[in-house]
């Protein structure tokens, strides 16, 4: 199992789409992945659940990650979010 | 207009401007049917039946989401079909699914009662939340309620009654919680004067087919649908965004203004329509629409086209059931009268890939794109096929046909399409039908082709080119994928150089070559088009008339000169510069900027500093 806390750079937060691409790699994982913020942990499986925690600009989640591809899945999480969710 | 509205209140709302323009009319409300939902428990026999519904109705609305999505794609754009993935992935989420499947297993709900309560806690706790875009997303829920309530409903969504007015001839005002692209299919343009819905946005269905009829509409109203009542008189502002119910005096005062005003307006970019899309140095280039509904064939001419380059004829099979000859009979006749007696060509049935057709598409392929789609399934289900082709035949009498057979891959596909097609005349002809000469084309959208293209010239009549696949294929890019979505690039100079390779097979032969894919309604790229020496440009409705005064306003010698240019150049970067250095200022100082796409605006900017 690891965790890790990852700073949410991007201007607008975790909305629709970015929530979607975080699906689009825990979806994949075979690992179970949770995110936290403010208090809540929700199944990062699911984009509703992801929605719902309505992560703000410049704040921090933590996901914590416990399967055999972990660390890759928690790599690809870290870099997602460096990326600003690829937004313009 | 006769005033049945003495006794209403007046109300305005504020929605999204979905199609321009005014119109003033009796309100006809389409059947909302109530949602009433039976709370008995069900038996346990009956569970797992109940279980089987709901997934059915899951996929059928994941299926119809998926068909939306590859049309905005198609019509619109990648980035606007972007919301679909949202709502594609919020139907696969466990948090929906698994609750509603538990709700019928251990607690006995029917389907439509599991769907409407867990959906109705979702949309409340997106409505309370403290964030105003978690809010709006409430909206997104409301439609998969709507969509999934439906889908366990076998009616369908109907249209109540015709709608006559109060004795009057005009036609009415349409309000919808929102307009399926399958009730519009069932739609008589002349009595229906706008649109307004509560859900959509300037990119939805409804928004786009309102655009290319001409009709005005206001989307994203919320409560219309709740609010307005049959025989209620409305006026609807498409263009601020904006609809009075119950208007008064002053309302219709203004109205009158505006609407004359905008009718004006019109009319001076329609004097458009009498010019030639012609260079100055006298090159003429055909422009033609495409079109999904036969309705569209109203109006296409207005716009400036003067015939359809593209008809897409999977839209008629997204339903339940296919529709059989004669129905499809009457669809081609349609669009083959309006036009007369200029050229329709309609693509044979392009089901498969993101476009999925009820009775005949599988799912869950793992390559959709390269699976089962298209002219292979075509000639896999001889029996479907030969219907269409027939249908076709049938139509022929009525205008100037053009068949044409889709993803084409080799030689062996099109003679055996060709092969059905003659078979179909063959019975037909021993019935006494009459069968008129038709030209018979065919896409060239798969790469293969293009090496082989000098030997498909040879069998055809016509070519036209699908930029979207050819450039999804040869550059290994699916557009879709964000991760690489800037890879897919129209200029690469590989598809510059096919698209050049077919033209010069295709005029070595005599026949015409054709675009019928969204790089021909981008300005830069239609002169790209321009230059290699395309005959026909076809494109949605409503980008004709800024092309044609792109065309008007350059010389053909120009075009051709960037042309051989950049088929010489060996990256994509060069060639755009070089195009913007040619091409931006024109483009720019002809007002129609608004259609560059913000990647070439971005490289422009690049070379400009």
């Amino acid at each position: 199992m690891i965790r890790k806390e990852i700073q949410v750079v991007n201007r607008l937060g975790i909305h629709a789409r970015p929530a979607g691409l975080i699906v689009d790699i825990t979806g994949r994982a075979k690992s179970d992945v949770f995110i936290e913020y403010d208090g809540t942990r929700a199944n990062a499986k699911s984009i509703l659940n992801i929605m719902m925690l309505a992560v703000t600009p410049d704040s921090k989640v933590t996901f914590e990650i416990s399967g055999e591809d972990e660390a890759s899945v928690m790599q690809q999480l870290v870099q997602l979010f460096n990326d600003k969710f690829n937004e313009e | 207009m006769t005033n049945s509205t003495k006794n209403k209140a007046r109300t305005e709302l504020i929605g999204v401007p979905a199609s321009p323009g005014y119109a003033l009319g009796p309100v006809q409300v389409i059947a909302n049917r109530t949602v009433t939902i039976n709370q008995e428990k069900l038996p346990k026999e009956r569970l797992a039946n109940e279980e089987q519904l709901f997934l059915r109705a899951l996929n059928s609305t994941v299926r119809d989401i998926t068909n939306l999505k590859a049309s905005i794609t198609e019509r619109v754009g990648v980035n606007e079909a972007r919301i679909f993935d949202t709502h594609l992935m919020i139907l696969k989420d466990p948090t929906l699914v698994d609750a509603i499947l538990g709700r019928i297993k251990d607690e006995g709900q029917n389907a439509r009662w599991a769907v409407h309560s867990r959906l109705k806690e979702l949309i409340d706790e997106f409505e309370k939340s403290k964030s105003a875009m978690m809010r709006e997303r409430a909206m997104d829920l409301r439609d998969l309620y709507n969509r999934l309530l439906a889908a366990l409903d076998d009616s369908g969504p109907v249209i109540t009654g015709k709608v006559k007015g109060q004795g009057q001839d005009e036609g009415a005002i349409l309000i919808a919680h929102e307009l399926s692209p399958s009730t519009l299919i069932s739609l008589k343009k002349e009595e229906v004067v706008g649109f307004a819905t509560d859900s959509g946005g300037r990119t939805s269905h409804i928004a786009i087919l309102a655009r290319s009829m001409q009709i005005p509409a206001v989307s994203g109203l919320r409560n219309i649908s709740v609010l307005a009542e049959q025989g209620d008189t409305i006026i609807i502002d498409g263009t601020g965004g904006k609809v009075i119910l119950n208007p008064d005096e002053a309302d219709l005062r203004r109205f009158q203004e505006k609407h004359s005003m905008f009718l004006k307006q019109k009319q001076e970019l329609f004097t458009m329509r009498q010019l030639e899309p012609m260079t100055r140095d006298g090159k003429y280039v055909t422009l033609h629409a495409n079109i999904e509904l036969p309705l569209e064939a109203d109006n296409v001419l207005d716009f400036g086209a003067t015939g359809i380059g593209l008809y897409r004829s999977e839209f008629l099979f997204f339903r339940k059931g296919t529709p059989s000859c004669e129905e499809q009979a009457e669809a081609y006749g349609y669009i083959l009268r309006a036009m007369k007696p200029h050229p329709v060509t309609i693509r044979t049935l392009d089901a498969g890939g993101d476009k999925l057709v009820s009775d005949v598409s599988v799912t869950g392929e793992a390559n959709p794109f390269m699976g089962w789609r298209s002219i292979r399934v075509c000639l896999d289900r001889k029996d479907l096929f030969k219907e269409q082709l027939k249908a076709l035949i049938l139509a022929a009498h009525e205008g100037n046909l053009r068949i044409m057979f889709p993803m084409i891959s080799g030689i062996q596909e099109l003679r055996a399409a060709k092969a059905l097609y003659r078979e179909c005349c063959d019975e037909l002809a021993a019935k006494g039908v009459e069968i008129p000469e038709t030209k018979i084309g065919c896409m060239i959208e798969v790469p293969a082709a293009v090496v082989m293209v000098n030997d498909l010239a040879k069998e055809v009549d016509f070519f036209s080119i699908g930029t979207n696949d050819l450039i999804q294929f040869t550059l290994a890019v699916d557009r879709t994928n964000e991760l690489i979505a800037d890879m897919f690039e129209p200029h690469h100079p590989a598809i510059l150089n096919m698209i050049d390779r077919v033209v010069t097979a295709a005029h070595r032969q005599g026949i015409t070559v054709g675009v019928c894919g969204e790089m021909s309604a981008d300005p830069m790229s239609s002169l790209v088009l321009v230059g290699l020496d395309i005959d026909e440009l076809s494109m949605t409705p409503w980008s004709i008339m800024e092309c044609k005064k792109l065309i008007r306003s350059i010389n053909y010698e120009d075009a051709r000169a960037t042309a051989k240019a950049i088929l010489k150049m060996d990256d994509t970067r060069s060639v755009n510069r070089y195009l913007s250095e040619k091409y931006l200022q024109t483009i720019t100082d002809l007002g129609i900027s608004s259609f560059i796409n913000s990647k070439d605006v971005g490289t422009s900017s690049d070379t400009a500093k």
